[in-house]
């Protein structure tokens, strides 16, 4: 824990103390961006959400009730899984060659699930009483899958919160004195409390922290999210018990995509290709392709369950799915991804960091334009027969609101990890530190590393 | 002597709900777990055709051949051992006549029926000391009468049950039907002398409608009149009329349709509400939105299979005059007329009204049906106008929509419930016609199909 190796740690610390005129022109985008979704949701709000928005009642009206916003909903959610997952490998499951992505990870979970909420926020006629689900949670719990949802996705957010803020305390206190002094309260609230001996006992909560954060992966992208729709009879493009792992899987590949986007973007802005090696970008490409061939498997088997001798209604659904150009949109944007993620593995050569991010911000996207897809879809073909073909098919294509606020979401994300990123260090000052004395992850010999995992010594934990 | 007139001391609740969320008095006040007790009233008017009506005045001998073969159809239907629920009713039929006591029957197909669902909920002892659990079971379905098998409510049960989940459930429930059939003709055996009207318990109202689509002319008085009463908003249609063509091997049928809200027994759109804005009103069995809980979610839209809700858009139509009845209900919870912009609206079986003592049990839409194809009431009270009516008519075919979702609509049909292939048409009036548009119509161009 000394800091003697002090190259890394200023570079690493650097972004806290100074700021370049580049960093304060994204600054002033992302506020503009963030500004911009403030004035498309205040038309929204001053608006009502059926004026402003192109949502809709179904039935009679052949409008869409839920979309873009749920289905941005459903995507964060997705998301925030990124930053367990590496933490997780870290701390978990010991590969260490993932530390250094870990912070960055772990500060996407918490601005996603974030704005996880804000998408249902802006999805309420009433925003302004969403505090009633709370309110009404003990009554509620044992019926409305909302309920669930609003328990599971508060208590990982506070589990990663926990997580994030414990990690941070060692480094933060090690370190105060070089820290900005103006927010000096924010490093008191991460701070109380402390006692240096507390690292040893600390590193042991965090394992478990991470271990229960993991099992809250399932049952949230595996469970109360996908429930929202796979119980409802009402709408037979939702109903099905396949819901849960598809949705998960859907989840994990978005949540790796939008990582290796992130850590690409941090990398490059600051320069620090020597300690996110490329040999991070090659590994989490290979869990990308995996990923991503599981998806479109799950995209097999929905197709094949609509197509082949389906029931009417199903059957409807489907035929429709596949004539959108959006589904297909989704599809190839998925398989040119997965068939470079192949294609990169096998022939090195190919692999490069950007191209590496295109394919990933493609792969985040198309999963955003499937669940947005799954949710509409359904709700374009409601119910059953013959009330399916007594009403109006539905119809939907998100405004200029909602792509705004959604979008908005997304920069909103952008905003936090800018101004983020001037408050702590964006990664553990222990890796960078560990890496100018020992350099241990290996750069490209991916085969490197799993001998020397194998050799490192489980002392951490336990 | 009516088998639905018959209070028989056991007390089988035909309890047409296992556990929706209701409410009675004051917000937030979660009374879950208290199924509806329809009374021993609901197996007179059968919904769907494979029972036969036998009406007020049935005796033992109208338990004909062709009952008995009926009987085993729909036994067939339900997944179980025929022979058992067979063996069970002619049973039944005996300890009606006396031949058999209760708790002979009992003891007779306790371990048959043990062994084919895995429960028997039934006492086997002799009933003088024993307590019967039936007040916790559900015996038959919908309180209009369906004879179909439903949910068992068992009050430990910390989530909703739904009909269908489980074996188990179906189990229970297919016991429950045999055991309200046995029940039924029990109390038969035993109460001879019970008088038509103590089927009404007082204090287990559930508003329901019988529409009669042979009558309807499809002239959407009643959706224009729900309009002019509720204040709704432009594009809104509580009420609607489906209007539809049918193709039987190239004979082409019109036929007309009215939907309010089911004000479903097992309501779908209660159990996802996040709020308990959406609710069950425990005095009569409406189901309501309390809009000044309700967040706008939709949830209830989504869940619900009917698409009877409509978001408000405080865009009121100028059909109306403005809604003058009572917002707030007896509970003093808002519940009536149109809801405010984002909050989420649907019929209300004219809640205002029913609060109202001069106007209790009418409808707008009621009211305004020239042709008088609309019949609201209590739907557990076997005197009450739409049970009347479907046991005047009780010759015609009928229906519950969509019974297979399990929502337990209280909306009972007269007439031949639409096909998948029921093409939409827009004669003989449009909305248009009636200054009424659809917002459909206006945003997607009229494709609708
Ligand atoms: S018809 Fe729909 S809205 Fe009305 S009670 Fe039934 S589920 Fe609820
Ligand atoms: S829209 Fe209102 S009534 Fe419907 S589920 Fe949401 S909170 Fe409940």
């Amino acid at each position: 824990m000394s800091l003697d190796g002090k190259t890394g740690a200023d570079r690493v610390l650097q972004p806290l103390t100074s700021a370049t005129k580049g960093h304060f022109v994204l600054l002033a985008l992302l506020a503009l961006g963030t500004l911009w979704m403030l004035f498309a949701w205040f038309v929204q709000l001053r608006g009502g959400l059926m004026h402003t928005t192109s949502l809709g009642d179904w039935g009679v009206s052949g409008g869409v009730p839920w979309g873009l916003y749920i289905g941005a909903f459903v995507w964060w959610i997705g998301i925030a899984h990124g930053g367990i997952a590496i933490s997780a490998a870290v701390r978990v499951f010991k590969l260490e060659r993932f530390a250094p992505i870990a912070r960055i990870a772990e500060v996407l979970t918490v601005l996603a699930l974030g704005m996880a909420a804000t998408s249902i926020v802006f999805s309420l006629g009433r925003p302004d009483r969403i505090f009633n689900t709370i309110v009404q949670w003990p009554f509620t719990v044992h019926h409305s899958p909302l309920a669930w949802d609003i328990a599971v996705i508060t208590l990982y957010l506070v589990l990663t919160l926990t997580y994030l803020t414990l990690s941070l305390r060692d480094e933060i206190y090690e370190i105060r004195d070089r820290l900005p002094y103006w927010l000096d309260p924010i490093y008191a609230v991460i701070l109380i409390g402390y006692r240096p001996e507390e690292s040893e006992k600390v590193e042991q909560l965090l394992w478990w922290l991470a271990v229960a954060i993991l099992a809250l992966v399932p049952l949230l992208s595996g469970g109360v999210v996908p429930w929202l729709f796979g119980l409802i009879a009402a709408q037979p493009g939702w109903f099905g018990a396949a819901a849960g792992p598809s949705m998960l899987i859907e989840s994990l590949t978005s949540a790796m995509a939008f990582v290796v986007v992130t850590i690409a973007i941090f990398r490059f802005a600051y320069g620090w290709e020597d300690f996110i090696r490329d040999a991070i970008f090659r590994d989490l490409s290979k869990v990308l392709a995996l990923l991503t061939l599981a998806t479109l498997w799950f995209v097999v088997h929905d197709v094949l369950t609509g197509a082949y001798l389906a029931p009417h209604h199903v059957g409807d659904i489907t035929a429709t799915m596949v004539s959108l150009p959006f589904f297909w949109i989704a599809v190839l944007g998925l398989g040119a991804a997965f068939i470079y993620l192949v294609a990169q593995l096998l022939r090195p050569s190919l692999f490069s960091v950007g191209r590496l991010t295109i394919a990933s911000a493609v792969i985040a996207i198309s999963i955003l334009n499937k669940k947005v897809m799954f949710i509409v879809e359904g709700l374009m073909h409601p119910s059953i027969p013959p009330l399916t073909n007594l009403y109006p098919a539905g119809f939907y294509f998100p405004n200029w609101v909602e792509w705004s606020l959604v979008l908005g979401t997304i920069v909103v994300v952008g905003l936090g990890f800018v101004v983020i990123g001037k408050i702590i260090p964006m990664v553990e000052l222990e890796v960078v530190d560990d890496d100018e004395t020992t350099p241990r992850m290996g750069d490209p010999p991916l085969t490197d590393d799993s001998s020397e995992d194998a050799t490192r010594p489980d002392t951490e934990v336990n | 002597m009516a088998c639905s007139s018959i209070t028989y001391e056991e007390g089988i609740q035909m309890s047409s709900g296992s556990d929706p969320p209701r409410r009675s008095g004051t917000n937030g006040d979660e009374t879950a777990g208290s199924g509806l007790e329809a009374g021993g009233d609901a197996d007179a008017e059968a919904v769907g055709s494979e029972m036969p009506d036998l009406g007020d005045q049935w005796t033992v001998d109208d338990l004909d051949e062709d009952w008995e073969r009926r009987a085993v159809e729909m036994l067939e239907d339900v997944d179980f051992d025929t022979e058992l629920g067979v063996e069970l009713s002619r049973d039944a039929l005996r300890l009606a006549q006396g031949e058999l006591t209760r708790a002979e029957f009992n003891e007779k197909h306790h371990d048959d029926v043990y062994e084919e669902f895995g429960v028997d909920e039934r006492p086997t002892t002799e009933a003088g000391g024993i307590e019967y659990e039936s007040s916790t079971r559900t015996a038959t379905s919908s309180a209009d009468g369906s004879p179909l098998p439903s949910v068992p409510e068992t009050d430990s049960r910390p989530v909703p049950s739904r009909r269908g989940i489980l074996k188990s459930a179906g189990a229970a429930a297919a016991v429950g039907m045999t055991a309200g059939l046995a029940g039924c003709l029990d109390g038969a055996a035993q109460s001879t002398t019970a008088d038509a009207t103590s089927g009404e318990d007082g204090n287990d109202v559930q508003l329901g409608m019988a529409i009669d689509m042979n009558h309807c002319i499809a002239c959407l008085k009643c959706v224009e009149a729900c309009k002019q009463e509720n204040d709704t908003d432009r594009g809104t249609h509580w009420m609607h009329v489906f209007r539809y063509e049918e193709d039987e091997f190239g004979d082409v049928t019109e036929e007309y349709m009215p939907r309010p809200c089911q004000h479903c027994s097992e309501p779908s759109c209660t159990y996802v509400c996040p709020t308990q804005a959406r609710h069950k009103r425990s005095k009569d069995g409406l189901v309501l939105t309390d809009y000044d809980t309700c967040i706008g979610c939709k949830y209830c839209e989504v869940a619900c299979p009917y698409g009877v809700n409509f978001l408000g858009k405080g865009e009121p139509t100028d059909k109306s005059p403005g809604f003058t009845g009572s917002a707030t209900d007896e509970r003093g919870e808002t519940v009536g007329g149109p809801p405010p912009t984002g909050v989420m609206g649907k019929c209300t079986f004219c809640v205002h009204r029913q609060d109202d003592s001069a106007q209790r049990g009418t409808t707008a839409c009621e009211d305004d049906c020239p042709v008088d194809a609309i019949h609201f009431g209590d739907m557990n009270d076997p005197e009450s106008d739409p049970r009347a009516y479907l046991r005047e008519n009780d010759e015609e075919s009928r229906f519950s929509l969509l019974d297979q979702q399990g929502t337990e609509p209280n909306v009972v049909y007269l007439g031949t419930e639409p096909t998948k292939d029921a093409e939409p048409v827009d004669g003989p009036y449009t909305y248009e016609d009636l200054d009424m548009e659809t917002l459909a119509e206006s945003q997607n161009g009229g494709d609708g199909e």
